[in-house]
């Protein structure tokens, strides 16, 4: 089976420790539901996600070369 | 004058009404269907009763005791002779009816699974999604179980026959069972078998009796008949003989039925499913009571001949009526049930087609003329409907549409209006002591005369209409206080729109400049947002109605503050067409002007002094050149360099035009360069001058030099028609030859392709050389003024191509790509042998347009063009539906304070807003070198300020002026601090 994480066009996808997620939260003053989804069952979230997690992703931007977003981990 | 102050709504909640709260709100209960008596008076508790409002002018309201006009009329009710279906909920029904039990009425989800829904629930309010999904799950989830996990009981499939009829599915022993036993152990096919299927060994009593543990005689008792087995008797028999004894049973559930198996159902269980069971009891979906809506909802009309006409609603109302009494008669007669049930239906049907007569499986009720009756849904849906007809779709007032025409002599922010459009529509004037004398004279020039006045309103809130005769009298009565609805007048702010309205420049505001004749006058340099021509377009102009609209209109919708446009975040206002041909008539040859000369192209602009003259001409008689003349309307200090699309390198020096030629690039719509730049480094009021003061010279050099084209124009010499027919020539022979060699089978095919692909695109490959041929002959022979080619070199419109069709050859036509391939059997028309593989027979068009196209060749083009109508008709219709579904998926998409792109729900869409937080109007354009932000800003702040006090002040806070009206200053006033400095 081909893993599409190691491909060249899927960005990096990172689990956030609860503390990162808290202080991201603050930053952006939103509740954990309002942020962008992901599957559990997505290819590229990371294996040991579990439901309510957060994924960091840095993927390459038209308009900056990094753009930083988060996803919630959903089933 | 309100007060009240605007208040935010918290949310709506949508439920199901109980039908206590129906006969709550009921004025009166309705019993006859009979609606007015034979004087004409409504007749009491009947379906036009007073006590459900009042439509006749003069007769008093029974409930409120307001007239007609001010009340808005009140519910009645229906008592339903037995419970009927509301068709409305015919999906949620079948769903709980699945999905409960039929004798406890509990949910058949055991205590975990329960929890589990619960928790989904939930989650799925948090996550916004959507919880009908939820409910789905645990529905199908429920419809699993064999019995209820609370009392045991068998459930039974439900089957839903649309629209409103529910059966229970039960699986009963077959009246047939004692044939197919004896079918069966005699190894026959039973039932609906298929003998070609079944290989069954024929089985005794004794065996049977054997394998299913039953007694001979039973057995032999169940053959004949005369004992009906048992459940457990029956499976074994069954698994025994490899057969099915069981059929299907369909028991009818009446509207009782379901009603009484609702009420059963508990709160807790009502809410598992995700209904709020408060507002939403399932047993309210099945209607006893039935509103009847104001008569203010369905008015009767009464018809030229005296005879009233019934609203459609009315109609259905008396058919319910009609239906529940003869229900209650029969009933009460003791009617035979079969009798009882069809009125049931019937009643049924009534009040379905009474909430929406669109259901498919049901005859729509109709009216006696055939036309079916537009009931309750019919009034909310499509796009006439409510929604999309009267509440997004509304009419305005305060609102004028006419034809455009181009104006050059406006500004690009001005709008012409005509005089009989300004007299209609008004703005409101609060007096004061300060302009009473004004608001007086406007109501003294009355109605008719402009600017006059065509209402007033008194401190009292009377309102007077100003006529030709009161208007004297009324003006001598103005005082301060009053407000006067005096009509439009130079200055005013307006907007202006034309649609498809398919971006935000698509609705700007103007400045009004009253003007005679009927039509809108608009400055050619907004044709392109607007996307208008003058060919009958016609725009919609709407006057504000207050001053925070005309302030916000002002502030953010001006036409200059439009000028870059979101799309590519380049200008989308500048020069087109004759302006774009005026300018490179002005700077490619750079020519020499008289002071006359040079006065005259200057004299719509805010430049009043000539500049040093450049030199002086042989009799002594100084010249200007046409480059110095347009660096007059440049701002001082703006350097620039870049390519035009004439070819040369466009240098300007500190204002000056050094060299290169001005054209599309430099001043042009969409992109050109100096408008771009001086918008964003300057301001968008310099940019506004610029552009004005652009066009009006371009239009005056243009008239200096004389722009024409005619057919002479396009053609060439003998001696290079005859070489354009040389290359013609040669390259139809080369196409013979290809057509031979592919008939004699030398050709060789290109990889991937078959041999007669490769033949096609041979043949094309060889006339697209041909045609370009044709077009280089006959390029080189037109000058450099020709103008033709001076519209297609500077970029106003046109291109070399078009010009080369014109003079050369026009070259093939194609449809969907190929060569045309259409018409008859093996050829494209009856002219030709079958099987013509020639260039001449397949569409290619040797001759020019100037030299006209042969019958056969006119009809190839035709068919090539009518591709590319066809095209644009279908690409309009598919992109504007797309779009519009785009526009309403990200029309509640919100850039947010903080950076953020979030939707209502504060959901983030985007963390930045594209990614780089950056407005693409903010943004340079320039495709190489980095944005050093700091260096400008030091750099503008540098230049602007002498002392630090004076900068620091700035940077505290300064905006631009970017809401002063041209009539504010004196016509041209150029940006604050950017004044053009004319000479001297
Ligand atoms: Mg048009
Ligand atoms: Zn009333
Ligand atoms: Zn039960």
């Amino acid at each position: 089976m081909v893993d599409v994480t190691q491909h060249e066009l899927v960005p990096e996808h990172r689990l956030l420790g609860e503390d990162e997620i808290e202080e991201m939260l603050t930053e952006y003053d939103v509740k954990r539901t309002n942020l962008p989804k992901i599957k559990r069952t997505d290819p590229a979230t990371p294996d040991d996600a579990e439901l309510g997690d957060v994924v960091e992703i840095v993927r390459d931007s038209r308009t900056t070369d990094r753009a930083i977003i988060y996803r919630l981990v959903v089933s | 004058m309100s007060t009240q102050a605007p208040k935010q709504l918290g949310g709506i909640e949508f439920g199901l009404m109980d039908p206590e709260t129906y006969r709550d709100m009921s004025a009166t209960k309705v019993i006859t269907a009979d609606t007015y008596d034979d004087d004409g008076y409504p007749i009491d508790m009947g379906l036009m009763d007073p006590r459900l409002g009042v439509i006749d002018p003069g007769l008093q309201c029974r409930t409120c005791g307001q007239h007609s006009g001010s009340c808005n009329g009140h519910f009645g009710h229906i008592e339903l002779a037995a419970p009927v279906i509301h068709v409305g909920f015919t999906t949620l029904i079948r769903r709980l009816l699945r999905s409960t039990c039929r004798e406890c009425g509990r949910l058949c989800l055991t205590e975990d699974e329960r929890g589990e829904f619960r928790d989904k629930l939930t989650r799925s309010e948090e996550l916004g999604d959507d919880w009908s999904d939820v409910m789905k799950s645990a529905v199908r989830q429920a419809r699993k179980a064999k019995s209820c996990p609370h009392c045991g009981a068998e459930k039974h499939d439900i089957k839903h026959e649309k629209p409103t009829t529910y059966y229970e599915v039960q699986q009963v022993l077959s009246g047939e069972y004692s044939n197919m036993i004896a079918g069966a152990m005699q190894g026959d096919a039973v039932g609906d078998e298929d003998p070609d299927d079944v290989d069954r060994d024929p089985t005794s009593p004794q065996d049977l009796a054997e394998q299913t543990g039953i007694e001979l005689d039973r057995i032999n008792e169940i053959v004949s008949g005369s004992f009906r087995p048992r459940e457990d008797d029956r499976k074994a028999i069954e698994r025994a003989l490899g057969i099915d004894l069981t059929e299907e049973d369909m028991n009818k559930l009446m509207a009782s039925d379901i009603r009484d198996w609702f009420e059963d159902i508990p709160d807790s269980d009502v809410e598992t499913l995700g209904l709020e069971s408060t507002v939403a009891r399932p047993e309210w979906m099945v209607l006893t009571v039935l509103p009847v809506p104001p008569v203010t909802a369905r008015p009767s009309i009464t018809l030229d001949n005296g005879q009233r006409s019934e609203d459609d609603l009315t109609h259905k109302l008396v058919d319910i009526i009609r239906i529940n009494q003869r229900f209650m008669e029969n009933r009460e007669a003791g009617a035979p049930q079969l009798i009882i049930e069809d009125l049931w239906e019937l009643l049924q049907y009534h009040v379905t087609t009474f909430v929406d007569n669109e259901i498919s499986g049901t005859p729509p009720a109709r009216h006696r003329s055939g036309r079916p009756l537009k009931t309750l849904s019919q009034r909310l849906k499509g796009k006439e409907g409510r929604f999309r007809g009267s509440l997004s779709g509304k009419r305005v007032n305060f609102s004028a549409r006419t034809v455009i025409s181009p104006d050059p002599t406006l500004s690009l922010n001005e709008v012409g209006v005509p005089e009989r459009v300004a007299r209609e529509m008004t703005q409101t004037l609060n007096v004061t002591a300060r302009n009473v004398a004004d608001a007086r004279q406007y109501v003294r020039n009355g109605p008719e005369g402009h600017p006059g006045a065509n209402y007033v309103r008194r401190p009292d809130g009377r309102r007077l209409k100003v006529t030709e005769k009161n208007c004297e009298e009324l003006a001598e009565k103005v005082e301060a206080g009053w407000e006067v609805n005096r009509h439009l007048i130079d200055g005013d702010i307006v907007i202006f729109n034309r649609q498809p309205s398919l971006h935000r420049m698509s609705i700007m505001a103007h400045e009004v400049v009253v003007m005679p004749y009927k039509t809108f006058r608009l400055n050619t340099t907004v044709c392109a947002p607007y996307n208008a021509d003058f060919d009958g377009d016609e725009m919609n102009m709407h006057a504000l109605q207050n001053e925070e609209a005309r302030a916000e209109a002002r502030v953010l919708m001006r036409v200059q503050e439009q000028m870059l446009s979101p799309r590519f975040g380049e200008n989308i206002i500048g020069a087109i067409q004759d302006h774009v041909t005026g300018t490179y008539l002005l700077t490619n040859e750079n020519p020499r002007f008289t002071e006359t000369q040079a006065l005259d192209l200057l004299r719509a602009t805010s430049v009043d002094t000539l500049p040093e003259p450049d030199g002086t001409a042989e009799a002594a008689e100084p010249y200007w050149t046409g480059r110095s003349l347009f660096s007059e309307l440049l701002p001082d200090d703006l350097s620039l360099e870049f390519g035009s699309s004439a070819g040369d390198t466009v240098v300007i020096e500190d204002g000056q035009l050094v060299s290169g030629t001005i054209d599309e690039d430099a001043v042009g719509a969409f992109g050109g360069e100096i408008v771009d730049t001086v918008t964003k480094m300057y301001s968008k009021t310099r940019a506004r001058v610029l552009v004005n003061e652009i066009a009006s010279v371009a239009v005056r050099a243009i008239m200096h030099f004389g722009f024409s084209i005619g057919i002479d124009d396009e053609s060439i010499p003998p001696a290079a028609d005859e070489s354009v027919d040389e290359a013609i020539a040669e390259a139809n022979s080369r196409v013979e030859d290809l057509i031979e060699s592919y008939r004699a089978d030398d050709l060789e095919s290109l990889p991937g392709r078959t041999l007669d692909e490769t033949l096609e695109m041979k043949i094309m490959q060889t006339l697209g050389k041909a045609r370009d041929s044709a077009g280089e002959i006959a390029e080189t022979h037109f000058e450099d003024d020709n103008p033709a080619v001076v519209m297609a070199e500077s970029g106003a419109r046109g291109s070399m191509l078009n010009l080369t069709q014109m003079a050369g050859c026009v070259g093939q036509q194609a449809v969907r790509g190929e060569r045309i391939n259409r018409g008859y059997e093996d050829r494209t028309l009856s002219h030709f042998a079958p099987n013509d593989l020639s260039a001449e027979a397949h569409g290619f068009v040797e001759n020019s347009y100037r030299g006209g196209l042969t019958p056969k060749e006119f009809f190839f083009h035709a068919m090539g063009g009518r591709e590319g109508l066809v095209d644009t008709a279908v690409r309009t219709s598919k992109s504007g539906y797309l779009q519009r579904r785009l526009i309403n998926a990200l029309s509640e998409l919100e850039a947010q304070y903080d950076g953020t792109v979030r939707d209502t729900s504060d959901t983030i869409v985007q963390f930045e807003f594209g990614e780089d937080g950056t407005s693409p109007v903010k943004v340079s354009s320039a495709n190489d070198g980095e944005i050093d932000v700091d260096k400008i800003a030091d750099r503008v702040v540098e230049a602007e300020f002498d002392g630090d006090t004076e900068k620091e002040r700035f940077l505290g806070e300064r905006e631009p002026p970017t809401n002063l009206s041209e009539y504010a200053g004196p016509g041209l006033d150029k940006a604050e601090g950017m004044e053009v400095k004319s000479d001297d």
